[in-house]
């Protein structure tokens, strides 16, 4: 049951007032300046005037300038008429245009830089915290004084106010105060702080309950204005760490840019050239390159057939991640149900082996990489030494004499994509494990206890009771297996680096993520990267989707 | 409130301080657009920052070393040094993200093939005023890189213009397991390389030898990569280039010469099967004949048996090698062109290129007597002179594509090489297919 919000009607003025308060017509004066300096700053970029931008940095910049302009502008004759509207959109404008100015500033100030190597600095105090620990434990433990308690926690508060002082001196604020106040008097540093300061105060007279008054403000409108200033925080977050760097790769995809020059729109090329496919047949002594048309390798022959492809290499890795995902996933979840059955048990050791099985997720994969490239290496590495007595012990018994393989891990173009799978699945198991695990200890003990009264087997019950009750968790685990499988990337870029580039022996190991890093890190191709970047990111939706899909088609089914 | 005041205060402190830190330290904005040379007035004091690519901490800390004693050194300036990854660890990537938000170092370090790229970009300055200013001198240095260190953009000649100076130089040689080679009763390389009898049929002659020993043992071990096998096909009086560099030359019959014989060598079981990592087996004892650069000469340092250096066999096409080389350049951005410039020159002194020349890793990029003298001294391996003579007998100097996509190139190109070592390509099919494949990334 809902209760229904309480709306409290407040003065609503309808008309301007004839004499406006002072700290709103500064508000609007503030706002008509901004509106008016925005318009003139996106003119001048747009001239070349202010800032050298050209292409995207040009329209973003301008763009922003320009809706500024606009929303501070509409603002203003609404203020004027006291609708909350103008208040709104003040409200909301001022407190992005303060949260810019204070980054530009403290960037001006070279606040960002000076944070990393703070490290350095702030170590030289580290010792001096034992004076805030000592006023802290005087504090604490004030009431044991008795009477002399509130003496005692004035005390420890005074000492740690010292504790803090101390500390900071000696991890420089003195000269560190003393250089912020230089570099903000720069002309780059003091005018953004001047609009910080401006905004900040035109927010804080429009927040201020007077203002509420004089809007008209409602108590839902008050409390969706309140809603947005708390979550700012993370929607900002999301803007500027996610939402826009998404967005900017899919307008990336659709250009040539190397990351360092000017970005040339290219439309759907990088796209086109991704997709790009040509058949030829080709006569006894002609060569790819008779029938293929420029820009096209051959991709695969079959007879006479012959398959070009402008990047041969997306297929090759398209083909691998295919083979991969196919085996990988199955033997990083299917050993993990047994293995969970197993460990679910109230055998002697069982905690030992679940943190055992589970010690490879929490290593980090690029270290156990490493160990796993000196264990695959052929001549001096430990899996094939294994192999060699394994068959000497063999050999031992009469009439025995077989031959250990010695299979070439990393450098065999037929061997290597699986030695990744052995690794991803070996890596991946633990964490699979542990999540099954859960899953069983919350299947109800009841539905084991009836089957057992029925007289069914272990064997039954797991098929029967545990593979159903788990779907959920297999749904989950299958899932998002697959989802890691599609993006693999450290596995052979460390493998197989640096004899062999990550795409390993003739592309063996070539995955669509080693793919998009080399065209963006190794050959700067940052467009075509993110073309590349997109294509996955659909295959992994569309993949996702047809889980989700079966999964709620098999749930419908159960219900 | 006044826990509220006290948070507040606190998180002012830290950034007064960090603003008081960063002042210590840096003065060099990070600027986001070309910025005019900032003119420092007498006894004003600037701050530099610099990076480069070594190869392991043990150079890092040679090259930190370094930066403290040019700080002292160099009048008017403070350096900052900042320690980049290695070559696995993303020294490229680090440092183009950097310039692309506008905050790489003043001075930085880039592979001799990326010189192109960074100069098509125009992110490195042109130091030839400063250069012709300090009476600074080309000549100085090996020829091969400055060459690429002088070349205009526009003409992909030679021109007017400097784009840096190389930090260091290395070579290929073969490192020997000499203990193996005398067990098979091989000829000694070295010895045949003095008479002059070094040659690819001398080569897999003692490689097959030492194959005999067992069949853990192998005759020799190379890389996969471009460098290796680009040595193949320069011996063997090809390349992977044409003359002028402007079309793909690995279909010249020199260079399938090269291809041919390392495909019919690898066929016979002498190497370790190509893309097996060979640095392992090497120092393990099991490889007679080790094909690297001086940067690997630290780790063999280590092993417990008797090994040493030769040069390179000679093919068909005479003595070849590669000659690889880095240099130092200069942000396009950096407020203080003057000053990193003479950081640049101080970097590439004889003397500092003897300092971490001294590790092993390197060879000193100046062609001073003093210089080379200096670096023979540096032993093990006691034939360092093979190193230099890679150096002096043709080599062929790593380069970037003034006219091409060498990112593009190199990648096309090493999946079909690397087809032809293993046998699964024909040297007849490479060759009617390879140029066509690779003529596609030169710019017409």
């Amino acid at each position: 049951m809902t209760q229904a919000p309480i709306e409290l009607e407040v003065k609503l003025p309808s008309a301007p007032s004839p004499s406006q308060p002072l700290w709103l017509l500064a508000v609007v004066v503030w706002q008509t300046v901004l509106a008016l300096a925005m318009v003139a700053a996106a003119v001048a970029m747009v001239t070349g005037a202010l800032f050298d931008l050209t292409g995207l940095g040009l329209v973003l910049m301008a763009g922003l300038a320009l809706a500024i302009a606009v929303a501070s502008g509409t603002a203003v004759p609404l203020m004027l008429r006291h609708r909350h509207s103008g208040r709104a959109i003040g409200v909301m404008l001022d407190y992005l245009v303060l949260v810019l100015a204070v980054f530009i500033t403290l960037q001006a100030i070279g606040v960002f830089r000076g944070l990393d190597a703070l490290g350095a600095t702030f170590r030289r105090a580290v010792p001096l915290l034992a004076i805030v620990i000592l006023g802290w434990l005087l504090l604490g433990q004030a009431e044991r004084f008795g009477s002399r308690a509130e003496r005692v926690r004035r005390a420890g508060k005074w000492v740690m106010i010292a504790g803090a002082a101390a500390v900071a001196v000696r991890a420089g604020v003195l000269p560190g105060l003393a250089e912020f106040f230089v570099r903000l008097a720069k002309p780059r540093a003091l005018l953004p702080a001047l609009v910080a300061v401006a905004s900040g105060l035109a927010f804080w007279s429009l927040r201020r309950s007077r203002a509420v008054w004089l809007f008209g403000s409602r108590r839902h409108q008050e409390e969706a204005l309140d809603g947005f200033l708390f979550v700012s925080p993370n929607l900002l977050g999301f803007a500027a760490f996610f939402a826009f760097p998404l967005l900017f790769s899919l307008f990336v995809a659709f250009t040539a840019w190397d990351g360092l020059t000017q970005i040339t729109w290219l439309g759907p090329d990088n796209f086109t050239k991704i997709f790009s496919l040509q058949f030829a047949t080709v006569d006894a002594g002609q060569s790819a390159s008779d029938v293929l048309k420029f820009g096209y390798s051959e991709l695969a022959r079959f007879g006479s057939l012959i398959v070009g492809a402008r990047d041969p290499a997306f297929w090759i890795a398209l083909r691998n991640i295919s083979l991969f995902a196919i085996t990988a996933v199955p033997l990083a979840v299917i050993p993990a149900i047994g293995l969970a059955a197993l460990l679910n048990t109230k055998i002697p050791g069982v905690r030992l082996f679940r943190a055992i099985y589970f010690i490879p997720s929490v290593a980090g994969v690029l270290g156990v990489a490493l160990i796993w490239k000196q264990l695959y290496n052929a001549s001096v590495g430990f899996i094939n030494y294994g192999l060699r007595r394994l068959f000497d012990l063999i050999n031992l018994l009469p009439g025995v004499e077989a031959t250990a393989p010695q299979p070439q891990w990393l450098s065999s173009r037929s061997v290597a994509l699986w030695s990744i799978v052995i690794f991803f699945a070996w890596y991946t198991v633990g964490f699979n494990t542990v999540l099954f695990l859960a899953g069983m200890q919350g299947i109800p003990g009841t539905l084991y206890e009836a089957a057992e009264i029925d007289g069914a087997s272990p064997w039954q019950k797991f098929r029967k009771i545990t593979v159903p009750m788990l779907r959920p968790t297999t749904f989950f685990v299958v899932a998002t297996t697959t989802i890691l499988a599609l993006q693999v990337f450290t596995e052979p870029f460390i493998l197989m680096g640096p004899q062999l580039p990550p795409s390993g022996p003739s592309n063996a190991t070539l995955t669509p993520v080693v793919h998009l890093y080399q065209e963006g890190f190794r050959r700067f191709n940052q467009g075509y990267a993110s073309a590349l970047a997109w294509v996955l990111f659909l295959l992994i939706f569309a993949i996702t989707l047809v889980y989700f899909r079966r999964q709620r088609k098999s749930e419908a089914g159960m219900g | 409130m006044h826990r509220r005041l006290f948070m507040i205060l606190l998180v002012l402190a830290f950034v007064v301080v960090a603003c008081g830190d960063d002042a210590a330290t840096t003065t060099t904005a990070a600027p986001t657009t070309t910025v005019a040379p900032t003119t420092t007035t007498a006894g004003e004091e600037v701050t530099l920052r610099w990076r480069t690519r070594p190869d392991n901490d043990q150079e890092a800390g040679v090259y930190r070393a370094v930066s403290e004693t040019l700080d002292g050194q160099l009048e008017g300036i403070t350096l900052v040094y900042e320690p980049g990854g290695t070559e696995t660890e993303g020294y490229q990537q680090a440092l183009l993200t950097q310039l692309a938000g506008g905050t790489a170092p003043d001075v930085f370090w880039i592979p001799g093939a990326d010189i192109a790229q960074f100069v098509g970009a125009r992110v490195i300055l042109d130091l030839r005023s400063y250069a012709d200013a300090s009476g600074h001198r080309d000549a100085d240095f090996y020829p091969g890189p400055m060459e690429q260190l002088t070349t205009d953009p526009a003409t992909g000649l030679p021109g007017n213009v400097l784009w840096g100076l190389p930090r260091d130089v290395s070579a290929f040689a073969l490192y020997l397991n000499l203990d193996l080679i005398a067990e098979a009763g091989a000829a000694d390389p070295r010895q045949l390389a003095a008479a002059g009898d070094w040659d690819w049929e001398a080569f897999q002659q003692v490689a097959e030898a030492v194959r005999a020993l067992g069949p853990d043992i192998y005759g020799y071990g190379q890389s996969s990569w471009w460098g290796p096998v680009g040595f193949w096909a320069n011996s063997g009086g090809g390349g992977f280039f044409n003359e002028d560099r402007t079309a793909c030359g690995l279909d010249s019959p020199g260079s399938l010469a090269g291809l041919a014989f390392v495909q019919d060598f690898y066929a016979t079981g002498a190497a370790l099967t190509y893309g097996e990592d060979p640095e392992p087996v090497f120092k393990a004892g099991n490889m007679g004949m080790f094909q690297n650069g001086r940067w690997a000469t630290p780790g063999i340092r280590t092993v417990g048996f008797d090994w040493d250096v030769v040069k390179l066999p000679d093919g068909p096409g005479g003595p070849s090698n590669w000659l690889f080389w880095g240099a130092y350049v200069v942000n396009a951005n950096t407020p203080y062109p003057e000053q990193a410039w003479r950081l640049v020159q101080a970097l590439t002194t004889a003397e500092v290129q003897a300092q971490v020349a001294e590790l092993g890793a390197n060879i000193p990029s100046r062609v001073s007597q003093a210089a080379l003298d200096a670096f023979l001294t540096f032993t093990p391996p006691e034939n360092n002179q093979a190193f230099l003579d890679g150096l002096a007998e043709n080599p062929v100097t790593e380069a970037p594509l003034w006219n091409g996509d060498w990112p593009a190139y190199r990648d096309a190109m090493q999946v079909a090489v690397d087809a032809v070592i293993r046998g699964e390509t024909s040297i007849e099919a490479f060759r009617a297919d390879i140029c066509a494949q690779l003529n596609q990334y030169f710019t017409p």
